[in-house]
């Protein structure tokens, strides 16, 4: 006599499902942000870190105008001035909003405006050291 | 109307207000919103290096505001406890997580503070679904965010305004351990399941 083929219990197929998902879960995530965390870290590797750096590229839009002035070290006025901003009651806005306000939303104008004001600026005036090379 | 973003939104307020819209960035993160607070500790670390902010505000009201966020979400799973209780409170495997959490529940609430942050949420409406106690709740989680903000506020003091791009190192490396957790999860009932099956099996 045939014995009746007996079913998994659905309890049963519940925990093979979870523990088949659990596995497949974890290493589509192991690979993916694996190869991004490999990625970055080269990328790391690759531009070498300095805390000091004050690349005008760092520049974004949430940044306020006194934080870069304080940042990149110059003066908030003068870049107030080359901005064509006036300072009063814009020193909370961030570039983004000064942006909105000032520049129509053209996209990143005021990102163009500042970065060529500070690069203006540290040419108007180097370093101590520098000038002594000079 | 500029396009707003809750990430910039909460850096501009650091910027302008100061550690207070840290804390409350951070507050509602542990809340469950989807603000990256690891950023933020990170973007705290590097300010304060810049001079813009000071060290012992941001870092205290940062930690508050992380660790009163956790406990509201303890707060949320504990009220919904009646809940899950009629739901799955019979059930055996729900009794076991139940006893799992109370012996083991402390690594899990320091660690998902700040090497497996995704999951930190979820800890915490576990803890409070489950009655975890709230005392021990709130000892491993002061230790944990305490931790979270010292390492990588650190990290952001150390890298300066290169804070963006290691912050980005570190969100993919989370996203690995995640996976690894889930990879350990699915090994560990696999392993199980194969003993269970092998103890059940009659013997010829």
């Amino acid at each position: 006599m045939s014995q009746p083929t007996k079913s998994a219990p659905p309890r049963s197929r519940r925990e093979k499902m979870l523990t088949t998902g659990l596995i497949v879960v974890g290493i589509v995530l192991i690979l993916f942000f694996g190869f991004r965390a490999v990625r970055s870290f080269l990328r790391i590797q690759f531009t070498g870190l300095e805390p000091g750096a004050t690349d005008v590229e760092l520049i974004r839009g949430w940044m306020t105008v006194p934080y870069i002035a304080t940042a990149y070290g110059v003066p908030e006025e003068y870049i107030f001035e080359q901005i064509g901003v006036p300072q009063e009651g814009n020193q909370e806005k961030a570039l983004r909003r000064l942006n909105f306000d000032y520049f129509e939303g053209e996209p990143e104008a005021i990102l163009k405006a500042v970065q060529g004001a500070i690069t203006r600026y540290k040419a108007e005036h180097p370093p101590p050291s520098e000038v002594e090379n000079d | 109307m500029t396009d707003f973003d809750l990430t910039e939104f909460f850096l501009t307020g650091m910027l302008t207000y100061g550690p207070p819209a840290l804390g409350l960035a951070l507050l509602i993160g542990a809340l469950g919103l989807p603000v990256p607070g690891t950023l933020f500790v990170l973007a705290a670390g590097a300010f304060v290096r810049q001079g813009v902010i000071d060290l012992a505000s941001t870092a205290g009201l940062g930690w508050l505001g992380a660790v009163l966020g956790d406990s509201a979400s303890y707060a949320i799973g504990y009220f919904a406890k009646g809940w899950v209780q009629r739901r799955f409170g019979q059930s055996a495997a729900w009794q076991k997580a139940q006893d799992t959490f109370e012996r083991r529940g402390g690594i899990a609430i320091y660690l998902t503070r700040f090497l497996i942050t995704p999951l930190a949420v979820p800890t915490n409406l576990i803890a409070g679904g489950s009655g975890y106690s709230f005392w021990k709740f709130l000892i491993y989680d002061l230790a944990g965010e305490f931790t979270w903000i010292l390492l990588y506020g650190g990290l952001g003091y150390a890298f300066g305004s290169q804070w963006e791009a290691i912050n980005q190192f570190i969100s993919d490396f989370s996203g690995v351990l995640v996976g690894i957790v889930a990879l350990g999860a699915g090994i560990y009932f696999l392993v199980r399941r194969r003993r269970q099956n092998q103890l059940e099996e009659p013997t010829m």
